[in-house]
């Protein structure tokens, strides 16, 4: 059986691109390997740490559990993409104010999962951060300062509406 | 993960014909996060993967049916399940549940076909829809037929399916004058895999059920009805000493197996306290 290498055409941080890799390769191993982009890091490969999460068509994936060959015609979102014109994004900004990371291993997953969030609910309840973030961990225990962090970008983003 | 040629047919006979009923390394993959979890432990290591992705609109619709029934498409991901105002009005314990499962990346890329077609007992779709009576409806090369949820897992990840039959619909009745709620039972922390996944559909009337339905998984090899507990509740009056003997008679028949998430002994305890609380909810509900 041959696994004939496979061109994809998608949009990928803003930019039209194409890449042509074996089907078996996973969407983070694509990121990583043809398009130097390591905001996404591959933790326990299971979905369950968040660390890999990267947004496709507006939707957060885990892009290790994700066939990189599904991101055909898709537009795809890394953690690189967040900062305009030499400004941080608004999750990015608050992060930082909070201290919301130690070794900043996890973050790039807790701030795109943060702008998930906040898309489908701009002003989250306790339950809603609780429910949004549990997929992400992060070992240095930085919680109640991601938690801050999201409160924080919260207010931003809807005062500045 | 182990390479393999990947099919992205546009049609559901061309998928169909990909697929071939003695060769077990050729699948069908849908949103793939369960296949990648073993594709990546090397569990398993297909030579073809058919992607059901391209299959249209078919695959992807919610219908709402005159009677108040619903239709839910294979390929509907979990998420949009979760977000559907068709199936929030036809069956809220379907949101409900979802919210337990997983979390939001794996329901923004895993679908109900791919869900039920894992057939891992720690899911928590499969005991909601059998209390729910839900059927599956799948497609091969000899035609169309449905099959109710609790026919379609024969063992852990074993199925009744053909491996050139895919499901192509979930269809669930019309849940007049019924209630239902949904106990995921951790043993651990709350993102844990259950050991305990526990389902009860009750249509009670004045304080007396006239009927129950209850299924369980997670504790048992297969999701399954509890057709003793179902009967310990039929025609009964509302008491607490009603609710302890369907309690009693589930945590008895249910074949219980052990793993990593509890004891046998553990999960019947589980199954006893659970069910009784469950019923409280949705009977106490339904009184008012």
């Amino acid at each position: 059986m041959s696994a004939a290498p496979r061109t994809i055409r998608f949009t990928l941080n803003g930019s039209a691109v194409e890449a042509t890799f074996p089907p078996h390769l996973s969407l983070i191993e694509l990121l990583r390997e043809q398009f130097d982009l390591f905001g996404a890091r591959e933790s326990c490969g299971q979905g369950l740490c968040g660390c890999c999460t990267v947004l496709v068509d507006g939707n957060a994936v885990s892009s290790c559990l994700y066939l990189a060959a599904f991101a055909d015609g898709a537009e795809i979102l890394t953690v690189e993409h967040l900062a305009r014109d030499g400004r941080l994004d608004p999750v990015q900004q608050a992060f930082i104010e909070a201290g919301a990371f130690q070794c900043g291993f996890c973050t790039p997953g807790f701030v795109l999962m943060t702008k998930q969030l906040l898309d489908d609910h701009p002003d989250p309840t306790d339950d809603q951060i609780g429910h949004y973030l549990s997929g992400n961990l992060c070992r240095c225990g930085t919680y109640p300062e991601i938690i801050a962090a999201v409160l924080d970008a919260s207010h931003c983003l809807t005062v500045s509406l | 993960m182990s390479p393999f040629a990947l099919e992205e047919p546009a049609s559901l006979a061309e998928a169909l014909a990909l697929l071939d009923p003695d060769d077990p390394g050729a699948r069908a993959i849908a949103g793939g996060t369960a296949l990648m979890l073993m594709m990546k432990s090397g569990l398993y290591r297909p030579q073809r993967l058919v992607s059901l992705r391209r299959l249209g609109p078919a695959l992807t619709g919610i219908h709402t049916a005159a009677d108040g029934g619903i239709e839910i498409g294979a390929m509907v991901r979990l998420a949009d399940i979760e977000r559907s105002g068709k199936v929030r009005a036809a069956a809220p314990v379907i949101a409900e549940t979802l919210l337990t499962h997983s979390n939001v990346r794996v329901r923004n890329v895993a679908t109900l076909g791919g869900n039920l077609a894992h057939a891992d007992p720690h899911m928590d779709l499969p005991p909601v829809l059998i209390a729910l009576g839900a059927t599956v409806r799948v497609t091969g090369p000899a035609g169309e037929r449905s099959i109710a949820i609790e026919d379609l897992v024969t063992g852990y990840l074993e199925t009744v399916l053909a491996n050139n039959e895919l499901i192509t619909a979930v269809s669930i009745p019309p849940q007049t004058g019924r209630r239902a709620t949904y106990a995921k039972v951790t043993a651990r922390t709350a993102d844990d895999w259950p050991a305990l996944g526990l389902a009860v559909s009750v249509h009670a009337e004045d304080g007396v059920v006239r009927d129950a339905r209850i299924a369980i998984g997670a504790a048992t090899e297969t999701a399954r009805r509890l057709p003793q507990a179902e009967a310990a509740l039929a025609g009964r009056a509302v008491t607490d000493t009603t609710l302890r003997e369907a309690g009693r008679a589930a945590a008895a028949e249910a074949p219980v197996v052990a793993d990593h998430h509890g004891s046998v002994a553990y999960k019947r305890v589980l199954i006893e306290v659970h069910l009784q609380r469950a019923l409280r909810r949705v009977l106490d509900g339904a009184a008012r």
